[in-house]
Formats: C-alpha cells, structure tokens, sequence
C-alpha cells in the first residue's frame, strides 16, 4: 500500500509519461504516414497502463485520458475517446489478470483491442449516420492497429519504468 | 696619416680634380666610358644578387601579405554569402506569400462580398478517421463555426468546425460530416458536395442527389450553390473525376477532386463574412 504522497507522486510520473507520448504523437508520429495512414498511440497508452496498475486506476486513468483526446482530438461525435477508453482500459486490465501474464505480450494484446475497440466504435457511428464506410473503414483498422503496435514497445518501456520505480516496495 | 695628409693634401686634392676633370670630359666625349663600363660589370653581379634577394623578400612578403589579405576577404566573402543566401530564402518565402496575397487581392477584388482573414496550418489530421486541420486564428480574429476557409485563389478547403480564442479546427471538404450545397457551374445543375468514408483516403469527395437531368461531364467546374446563405456562393469546390451509378442504380453520382492541395496547405483564409449575392 502506498502512502498518499506516493501515490500522488506515481500519478504524476504517469501524468508525464503520457504527455511524452501525446507529444511523441503530435510531434512526430503524425507526420510518419505509411499507405496514407498514421500510428494512433492514445488508445495503447490507456491499455498498457491499465495493464500495469489494474482494472480501476487503469479505468479512471484511461476516463481521464479520453476527456482529454475528446477535447483535442476532431471525432464524429464529441464523447468518442471518453467512451470507448475506459472501456479498453477496463478490457487490458481483465486480459492483464486472466489470460496472459502481465508483460510486454500483454500489453501487445491489450494495445490491439484498444485499437480495434476505438476503431469499431468509429465504425459503429458511421453505420448509424448511415455513412458508407465498407471496404475502407475495416481496412482502415487493419492497417492503423498493424502500425501502431510496434510503438507499444516504447510506451511499455516508459510505463513499465514508472511502475517499477512507484512499485519497488510492494 | 694625419701628417701624410698635412704633407701631401692638397696634391691629393688636386689629384681627385684632376681625375674629377677627366672623368667628366671623358663623359662627355663618349657615352659609354671604359671606367664606367668596368665598374658596371664589376657591380652588375653584386645588384643582380642584390636584386634578387630583395625580389625574394618583397615576394615573400607580398606573398604573407596577399594570403592574410585573401583569407580576410574569404571571410568577409564567406559572410556575405551567408547573408545573401539567408536573403534569397527570405526573398523566396516573401514572394511565396506576395504571390499569395496578390492572388487573394485579386480574388478580393473580384469577391467584394468576402471579408476574410489569414490564418497558419498549425496540424494536418490529428485521427485517421476524419480530414480536419487546426489553425492558428480564432474567435477573437472574427473566426466562427461554420466560417468557410478558403485558398488564396478562393478554392474551398473546408468549413471550422471548432473554434477558440486563437485557435479553429476545419473539417475539410473530405471529411464525413462536411455537406455542402453545389452547383455545376457549367450548367447550374444543383447537387449535395459531401465527404465519403471510402474515398477520404483517395483525397476525393462526392457530388449526389444530382436531378435527373443533369449531364455531367469529367471536367466540370463544381462550386458552392450558396442556397440557405449557410456559405458564400461560388467558391471552387472541386472538378468532376468520374460519373458513378450508386448501388441501386437508379440514381448517380460525381466523384470530385478537390482543387484545393489540402495536404499541402500551409496559409488559408478564413471568409469571416460575406454577403448573400444572387
């Protein structure tokens, strides 16, 4: 059990950790396009965190983080991020305690379901605007999930660090 | 020596004149006299030396000086290089923007009705999933929602769709949720410009709910019908690429290029407001 200065301490480590990574994104990942499409890191970070720290800090942390992207980020409806996040988060941190041991497959794991999470929800809306969206919208998904999971290493990496540096104790 | 020349100066003074007188009228008789010639050829090797060691030195020192002359000039040449070439890309990036607002004071001159102001792409598509870009101008620069943004040479780029103090996103005229009433300009045929999912990533966009009579042809200019006073009239949408069937094959469709370079945007202008011209 952490103490509360601890702990305010480790959500701040997270809080920075994730703005390396939006400014990762913004700054560089933005600009690296591969067949017109480029690497989406946001829903990764919510599920490797929520990975590593468990189904409700990953969930507010990944709630927290959606409120953020919604209001950053264009969508087609204005709650997109908010919604499906803490959703993803709560799914990384279910497949982190069931199925695969926690470590870097897993948050691999985790990183694609966030991604296709998100992405599904994206597809979801435009069949309810009745927006064509077939064949693109799926293959949309394919290629955004193949190229943003090599970027989980790094995310894991710096996550990772952070957890073990608040957690050394346990 | 002193009493030699007590005893014998003045023979030796004389001596001297006489010589001295002699000398003289030899010169004077002859151009070029034998003592003169002898002392010539006696001194000529001792001045050439002499001669060509002063030639050395001056060389060597014209040579030291001229090496410290040049490299101050290179430098001073290196510098104004530098200058002009730091003068040539702000020479070029002045008349990039001069081209542009001389294309945007003749489209003012033209559109009277517009009223517009310049605006910096700040980010191209932050998400795979929509075509927006973020601007550096915002509501406190006039910029409201459904401002249209056009080029300087009055093509549309999109419509803001969120705007703040000093910053907007623009949906673009890619986008799924950009719907615009157009018009061919050929024929007045009037149609729905809208974004489409599956061909965003093409960078088209489609023209629909065409009348039944329309004829379209590839080519064909597509501009804003301005009907509603929802967005200024006639500001290029695009150029007819192709003429589909839909699904059902009962109607048809156009699919537009845009004639905006949307990825390449850099400067746009926001029409801050314009009036209803019919």
């Amino acid at each position: 059990m952490l103490a509360r200065s601890e702990t305010l301490m480790k959500w701040l480590l997270y809080a920075l950790a994730a703005l390396v990574c939006c400014m990762a994104q913004g700054l560089v990942l933005q600009r690296l396009l591969f067949f017109g499409v480029f690497p989406f890191l946001y829903p990764a970070l919510a599920a490797v965190l929520s990975t590593l720290e468990g189904a409700v800090p990953g969930t507010v942390f990944s709630l927290v983080l959606g409120i953020v992207c919604d209001l950053a980020l264009p969508g087609p409806i204005p709650c997109l991020y908010t919604l499906v996040f803490p959703l993803a988060g709560l799914a990384s941190a279910l497949i982190a305690q069931n199925w695969i041991k926690n470590g870097f497959l897993c948050a691999l794991v985790a990183s694609a379901c966030a991604m296709i999470l998100t992405d599904l929800l994206q597809m979801l809306i435009l069949l309810l605007q009745r927006r064509e969206f077939w064949p693109a919208a799926p293959l949309l998904m394919l290629k955004e999930t193949a190229l943003t999971l090599p970027f989980v290493l790094p995310v894991y990496l710096l996550m990772a660090a952070v957890y073990r540096r608040c957690h050394r104790y346990d | 020596m002193k009493n030699f020349l007590k005893e014998n100066g003045l023979w030796v003074l004389f001596a001297a004149a006489v010589i001295a007188v002699g000398l003289a009228v030899l010169s004077y008789f002859s151009n070029n006299s034998p003592l003169e010639s002898l002392v010539g050829t006696v001194t000529s090797p001792f001045r050439t030396a002499y001669s060509a060691v002063a030639n050395w030195v001056t060389d060597k020192q014209n040579y030291y000086e001229d090496t410290k002359a040049l490299k101050e000039e290179n430098e001073d040449l290196k510098k104004q290089i530098a200058d002009m070439q730091d003068q040539i890309r702000q020479a070029k990036s002045d008349s990039e923007e001069n081209k542009r607002l001389r294309e945007l004071l003749n489209l003012q001159e033209q559109r009277r009705d517009l009223q517009t102001v310049s605006a910096y792409v700040t980010e191209q598509s932050a998400s795979n999933w929509t075509s927006s870009l973020t601007l550096n101008q915002g509501t406190d620069s006039g910029v409201q929602e459904g401002s249209c943004v056009i080029t300087e040479s009055g093509y549309l780029v999109g419509v803001v769709d969120k705007a703040g103090p000093n910053w907007c996103t623009v949906l673009t005229v890619l986008d799924t949720d950009t719907s615009l009433g157009a018009k061919v300009f050929r024929t007045n045929d009037l149609g729905i410009a809208s974004g489409d999912f599956n061909l965003m990533s093409q960078g088209r966009l489609k023209l629909s709910y065409l009348t039944s009579g329309s004829q379209l042809l590839n080519g064909d200019q597509i501009v804003t019908s301005g009907q509603g006073g929802f967005y200024p009239s006639g500001l290029i949408i695009g150029t007819v690429e192709e003429v589909k069937l839909d699904d059902s094959g009962a109607t048809s469709y156009a699919v537009l290029k845009p004639s905006a370079d949307i990825p390449e945007l850099t400067e746009v202008f926001v029409i801050k407001s314009f009036r209803i011209v019919d």
